[in-house]
């Protein structure tokens, strides 16, 4: 296996060319323009000892490893040219790792332990029965979906009386020695067989017939379902799933199901043997009752029984266990060479399966954008973005389903303006496709560089933290209110509250670009449904908002007239600007170019740019705007550097005025 | 005028050090001493343990039946509200004081423990939060500007121990001047990577073989800092070569492993619903202390970040943590003093746990609190009072309150001051290392 | 106090009096003035000399070059290597190295390590071993031609007698290369009587050692040599 890694953008035989295409016609007459003095002259001297120092450095930052004894001897030979061994390494992946590390560094774009992504609508659950000739069989299903049988509404599909057992998600069965076999007739009433996504490469064929290593014998080797989906129960290889017959469904419409049932009397017994109360109709099924939903959204597991988990359930992810924790795929847990390089791999729960895949985005979308040396101004304005299979499923597929709820009062059905199109995710990247990246040309209008990325609005969950980031990352400034006295106050505008203001002044307007983006389920609101004061939110007498508001807007900022979106009061501009205005803007400010300069110069010279580094920054930052804000030229011009050159020398001669 | 400004000016005046920092600072650092520094990370609800809420008032909601599972949090006996729901009655320790049912077995030991509520944080932010508690001060430009307190204690205290600092996933900071380089704290994952790291085979190569390569690279490392103009580094490496020596002579690879640990400390919940696996940093600073071979064992407690429906179990959280250190202590109280006749190893062991921050005193839409700018902290050490609560917030916002005059003016105590306070108490003078603090003199014992 | 010392504090002074003339007295109007032109009294060089410590090899970086010298293998192969099937617990998991090598760890917000510690110079020891060892097996002991050498590109003499110095030399810089990347004659220090020395001292005490060993004598000895450099402080700072 070949040590150097090939970042995996690179596997996108467009990405490449397009790459190749660059280094053609721009890398190459720059490499050439700056091919310098050089030991050209077979008489040069011998390299001194900081020349080998600064060759091993510049290796270090550039290969992302010590030079080879090899690479030693190529340095030594007359006619090196240290410049010109520069210039072709500008590039490749760990030219591009290099890069990538600062803003890791910074933004530290990796699902904490807790992150955890499992909405009921695309979550399948497993519980096992025993079937009717006493083997025990799984049985997947959602939590919450809507049946026509009463007895088994808005539960597992089976009941207790059909499996000896009461089944509910996210519960372990409370009596599983009292489990009988399910009869032949009930169990092909309820439910039926599948050919799953997971397990089949060709999913979307009317027969599908190439099983994970039975006739799909060249898996992405990265692609490992666990053990427990790859079996049934008797160990035998699971070619089929029995899943319940609702979750199986597989339109892409259904009809708003109401039953007319009112609460029952308090204390009243439940009906059918059930455990927990029937589901009732919601205001919006009331109000739109047998009207047409899509099944690709949250409203439609809770509001139809006509909607499951798509072809092969394609919109649903499966989970090996009753509980939330049940593994689903090996993934790994640290990756600090990258993807291709694992330094583990683990069993790990299906809820982090998509999050996982959100920090590789985020990692991938930094590679593109320093591999292809593209303007890095597109880190917080580019539309594009790079993505593999899971996430292609995920954009497609699951997404959709983290909306729509309490959105639905404000007649948002089902995401209207999603951050990433669907329409625009690639249709030949399959779920299984884990090393297959690709660059997507735009994400959609609202799409802006790394800020509308999943993993960017995960980590920083709220509009004030997604504020704060770019403050602190993009332009190097810091919130620091030190030692500011709080005194208790009802005045709930911060940006003039005493002792909030110093900070929240400047903080409220940048957290307003995010408004528009909930906070926890990447869902986007848009404009005209989510006015920043919307008139339907109006204050009452009572000084409260009607119910379905206050999710969605603040009460502290309504008056009689309507009330502002949650997060808009510093600045309604702003979140009509959303992410999208906060990129443009941000990269306009004269504090965006030397803020990359200070970290990217900064971690070259593996310290904190100072003032008496003032001519060195001034240098460096008009030529990273003249260039085009790249940072080729930007980290060309670092390595050529007195200050790299000299930067750590252990040659004490150095500091007495260069004699030797 | 800021209080940094002010004691600027104070210096600047020539007032003297006595009054930023105790007399005592002269008289020497005291041996044996140890410390746990703890992290409670994400940010605790204080009103459920040191600064207890269980009314409605001004923009308190307090934790109750219907943001909070109950079931498993020993010390919460109902109390109705007015909404229907039902909250929790206070829980009076010993020593009269008032705590939340998130106290745990602490109670049994309310008399030994400080506990300092209305810290004024000034920071809503996770990393920002961590620094200023851990440091005393803000992050500047996202980096840590000053020490963090373990390595400031280590630096005094534990220059000479085998291992100064064990890091656990703690906001260690080794930063700024006059520090040695054999205190920068041994960072971790988990604890069982001490011993791994320390794991050496006899099979193809001799202890006397590797000892000499690590003894002549110690001199390499020397003889490089003596032709360098900034020598620290190479100095520092030269250092941590002897220290290496040392370890692998003390043969402490299989006593740190993590079943080792938790094999001769089975008194730890490892089976803990949130701190199972953490318990074993505790295991690891007793079983080390108990070999007199670290001087600070700092480590990190996860899960308080709860934003969502996550907040239903923080109490049992709470709990959880609580019950560690109670055992921890408990613990400690079992075990002679590696070096000082006559005396438990509890005398002389020094905690400190604090949290980013606070949790906001309101419940948000999805069912959990945010982050705000109070905080409390817990001590336990025998130079600080037992049983006492110092500071407070406001009745009504949960906003730190004004705390005592210092020398600056009223006002709430803040990370710094606490800080200052603890580095006092061990005779060194916090301004060698703190820009900011006052020494609070009411949370020492005479 | 020297003459700069009390220059500096008769301008603090007067700056101390002018900030209470500015503060306390009415504003004063001064026309602006030509001073006289300075004049040359000496001149000195510049120090335009650095004012930064060393900095540590990054982890990635180190991992990197480790796979390198392992033989260019992935992160998990050189695992299951270095772990080997002999029972020699040379190796546990890059997992349990993780924190220690000073990676950063994004998903529980823990920074990078910028300086070693003590732990991290164990963690050095106990990989570098594994690949010191490991390398004498693969080059000095099944013996592929030495183009295909990683560690040791050299030929040992079969006897198992010492080399003599000028022959441990040529072998050492080799090695000195391979680690440091430079010639081992441009070492700071007197190294390569160092590295001598410990070559000489090891060899002896194995060719003494009793029963059958692992290794012979010569291979320890040049196991030792690679452990001094792969564990140098310049291999892990730049």
């Amino acid at each position: 296996m070949s040590l150097s890694r090939s970042p995996s953008i690179h596997e996108n035989p467009t990405t490449m060319r397009t790459l190749r295409l660059f280094l053609f016609v721009f890398a190459l007459p720059i490499a050439l323009a700056f091919v310098p003095a050089s030991r050209a002259d077979a008489a040069a001297p011998a390299p001194s000892l900081d020349d080998y120092r600064h060759f091993r450095a510049v290796a270090i930052d550039l290969l992302g490893r010590m030079p080879t004894r090899d690479e030693v001897a190529a340095f030594e030979k007359p006619g090196f040219s240290l410049d010109a061994w520069i210039e072709g390494h500008l590039e490749g992946g760990t030219y591009t790792d290099r890069l990538s590390r600062v803003y890791m560094d910074v933004l530290r774009l990796a699902p904490s332990p807790s992150t955890q992504f499992a909405p009921d609508a695309t979550t399948l659950y497993r519980h096992q029965i025993l079937g009717h000739d006493k083997k025990p069989v799984w049985v997947y299903f959602r939590a919450r979906q809507r049946r026509t049988r009463e007895e088994t509404d808005g539960e597992f599909c089976l009941t207790k009386e059909e499996t000896g057992v009461e089944i509910a998600a996210r519960m372990q069965p409370k009596n599983p020695a009292e489990m009988k076999p399910v009869s032949k007739a009930v169990l092909e009433q309820h439910t039926v067989l599948v050919k799953p996504w997971w397990l089949y490469r060709d999913y979307l064929s009317t027969q599908p017939t190439r099983r994970y290593k039975m006739g799909w014998d060249d898996p992405d080797p990265t692609y490992q379902p666990v053990e427990s989906l790859l079996n049934d129960p008797d160990g035998k290889p699971t070619m089929e799933i029995r899943v319940c017959r609702e979750e199986a469904q597989t339109m892409t419409t259904g009809h708003v199901y109401v039953t007319g049932r009112t609460p029952p009397p308090k204390g009243a017994p439940m009906p059918n043997g059930r455990t927990r109360p029937l589901p009732l109709d919601s205001a919006y099924a009331k109000q739109h009752k047998d009207e047409v939903i899509s099944c690709q959204s949250k409203l439609a597991v809770e509001s139809s029984t006509e909607c499951g988990c798509g072809v092969a359930l394609e919109h649903c992810l499966p989970n090996e266990s009753d509980q939330a924790g049940g593994a689903a795929f090996y993934f790994p847990n640290h990756i600090p060479l990258g993807l291709d390089q694992p330094i583990d791999s683990a069993r790990q729960q299906a809820q982090r399966w998509y999050p996982f895949w959100w920090s590789q985005e985020a990692e991938h979308f930094l590679a593109y954008l320093f591999g292809a040396d593209r303007d890095f101004r597109e880190v917080l304005t580019a539309r594009y973005s790079v993505i593999n299979g899971p996430l292609a499923q995920f954009y497609r597929a699951i997404q959709p389903g983290n909306c729509c709820g309490g959105e639905a009062n404000f007649g948002m059905v089902q995401e209207t303006e999603p951050l990433f199109l669907p329409a625009n995710v690639p249709t030949e990247l399959f779920p299984h496709d884990v090393r297959a990246w690709k660059v997507v040309p735009d994400r959609g209008p609202h799409a802006a560089g790394l800020l509308t990325t999943p993993m960017f609005l995960e980590k920083y969950a709220s509009a004030r933290a997604r504020g704060a980031t770019l403050y602190t990352a993009f332009l190097c400034k810091s919130f620091s209110s030190e030692n500011a006295e709080l005194m208790p106050s009802t005045e709930p505008n911060l940006m003039v509250r005493p002792g909030c203001s110093n900070c929240h002044a400047t903080l409220e307007p940048l957290a307003a670009y995010f408004s528009r983006i909930e906070p926890g389920n990447l869902v986007f609101l848009p404009q005209q449904l989510f006015p920043v004061k919307n008139e339907k939110c109006k204050k009452g007498p009572n000084g409260k908002l009607p119910g379905f508001c206050d999710a969605f807007y603040d009460v502290s900022f309504a008056d009689a007239a309507g009330a502002t979106l949650r997060s808009a009061y510093g600045s309604p501009a702003h979140a009509d600007a959303t992410p999208a205005g906060a990129g443009h803007d941000i990269v306009q400010m004269p504090e965006f170019a030397e803020c990359a300069v200070q970290r990217v110069a900064g971690s070259f010279l593996g310290r904190t740019l100072t003032t008496d580094d003032g001519p060195l920054v001034g240098d460096l930052v008009a030529g990273f705007k003249k260039d085009g804000y790249r940072m080729r030229p930007l980290v060309r011009a670092i390595l050529k550097s007195n200050a790299y050159r000299h930067a750590n020398n252990l040659d004490s001669s150095v500091w007495r005025g260069g004699a030797k | 005028m800021q209080r940094r400004t002010f004691l600027k000016a104070l210096l600047l005046a020539g007032m003297p050090m006595r009054v930023l920092a105790d007399e005592s600072t002269k008289a020497g650092a005291p041996p044996g001493e140890f410390f746990v520094f703890i992290h409670a990370s994400g940010g605790w609800d204080v009103t459920l343990w040191a600064d207890p809420r269980n009314e409605k008032k001004g923009i308190i909601h307090p934790a109750s039946s219907e943001n909070t599972d109950p079931s498993q949090v020993r010390h919460w006996v109902d109390a109705p509200m007015e909404d229907g729901t039902r909250t929790f009655e206070m829980v009076k320790a010993k020593s009269g004081a008032h705590f939340g049912p998130g106290i745990g077995d602490l109670l049994d030991v309310s008399d030994r423990i400080t506990v300092v509520n209305g810290l004024a944080m000034n920071t809503v932010s996770h990393p920002d939060g961590s620094a200023f508690s851990a440091t005393g001060r803000h992050l500047v430009g996202g980096r840590s500007p000053a020490p963090s307190i373990d390595t400031m204690v280590a630096n005094e205290l534990g220059r000479e121990q085998l291992f100064p600092i064990v890091s656990v996933a703690f906001p260690s900071a080794y930063v700024g001047d006059g520090l040695d380089r054999r205190v920068v704290p041994l960072t971790v994952g988990q604890i069982g990577s001490v011993s791994r790291s320390l794991a050496r085979t006899q099979i193809y190569d001799a202890d006397t073989d590797r000892d000499e390569v690590t003894a002549m690279l110690s001199q390499e490392a020397n003889d490089l800092a003596a032709r360098s103009a900034y020598p620290d580094v190479l100095r520092g490496v030269g250092l941590q070569m002897e220290s290496l020596r040392r370890m692998l002579g003390s043969k402490l690879s299989d006593a740190f492993s993590a079943d080792a640990l938790r094999k001769a400390h089975p008194q730890f919940n490892y089976k803990g619903r949130f701190h199972g696996g953490n318990s074993v940093n505790a295991a690891f600073a007793v079983e080390a202390m108990t070999r007199n071979v670290v001087r600070c064992v700092s480590f990190s407690l996860g899960g308080f970040d709860t934003h969502g429906t996550n907040y239903r179990t923080h109490a049992q959280l709470l709990q959880e943590t609580m019950d560690l250190v109670a055992i921890l202590l408990k613990s400690l109280d079992g075990v002679p003093h590696p070096t000082l006749a006559g005396k438990k190893l509890a005398d002389h062991t020094h905690l400190i746990m604090v949290s980013d921050f606070c949790r906001t005193p309101q419940i948000n839409m999805q069912g959990g609190r945010d982050h705000y700018p109070n905080n409390s902290a817990l001590v336990i050490s025998p130079r600080f009072k037992g049983g006492l609560v110092f500071g407070k917030s406001d009745p009504e916002q949960l906003l730190p309150a004004r705390s005592k005059k210092f020398v600056d003016g009223e006002r709430a105590i803040a990370p710094p001051d606490l800080l200052a306070t603890f580095l006092s108490s061990f005779h060194v003078n916090p301004r060698k290392y703190m820009r900011d603090g006052e020494i609070v003199p009411e949370l020492l014992k005479a | 106090m020297n003459r700069a010392h009390r220059a500096a504090l008769a301008l603090a002074s007067l700056a101390a009096v002018a900030t209470v003339a500015v503060a306390c007295g009415p504003k004063e109007i001064v026309p602006p003035e030509v001073g006289p032109k300075l004049t040359v009294t000496s001149t000195t060089t510049q120090d335009s000399a650095p004012k930064e410590e060393l900095r540590m090899v990054p982890a990635e970086a180190y991992m990197r070059t480790y796979l390198t010298l392992f033989g260019g293998l992935a992160p998990l192969e050189v695992q299951k290597r270095a772990r080997g099937a002999d029972g020699a617990q040379l190796f546990d998991t890059w997992d349990d190295y993780f924190a220690s090598l000073g990676f950063p760890d994004y998903r529980i917000d823990m920074p990078r390590s910028q300086q070693t510690n003590a732990l991290m110079v164990a963690t050095f020891e106990r990989l570098g071993v594994a690949l010191c060892d490991r390398a004498v097996e693969h080059d000095l002991k099944a013996k592929p031609p030495v183009n295909e050498r990683v560690v040791f590109a050299f030929e040992i003499p079969p006897s198992g007698a010492t080399l003599d110095k000028a022959a441990f030399e040529t072998r050492f810089d080799v090695l000195h290369r391979t680690f440091l990347a430079y010639p081992a004659k441009l070492a700071p220090t007197d190294r390569t009587a160092r590295f001598f020395k410990l070559y000489e001292d090891v060899h002896k005490r194995h060719a003494a050692a009793p029963g059958k060993p692992r290794l012979s004598a010569d291979e320890v000895a040049w196991a030792n040599v690679c452990y001094g450099l792969v564990r140098h402080p310049e291999f892990h700072l730049y």
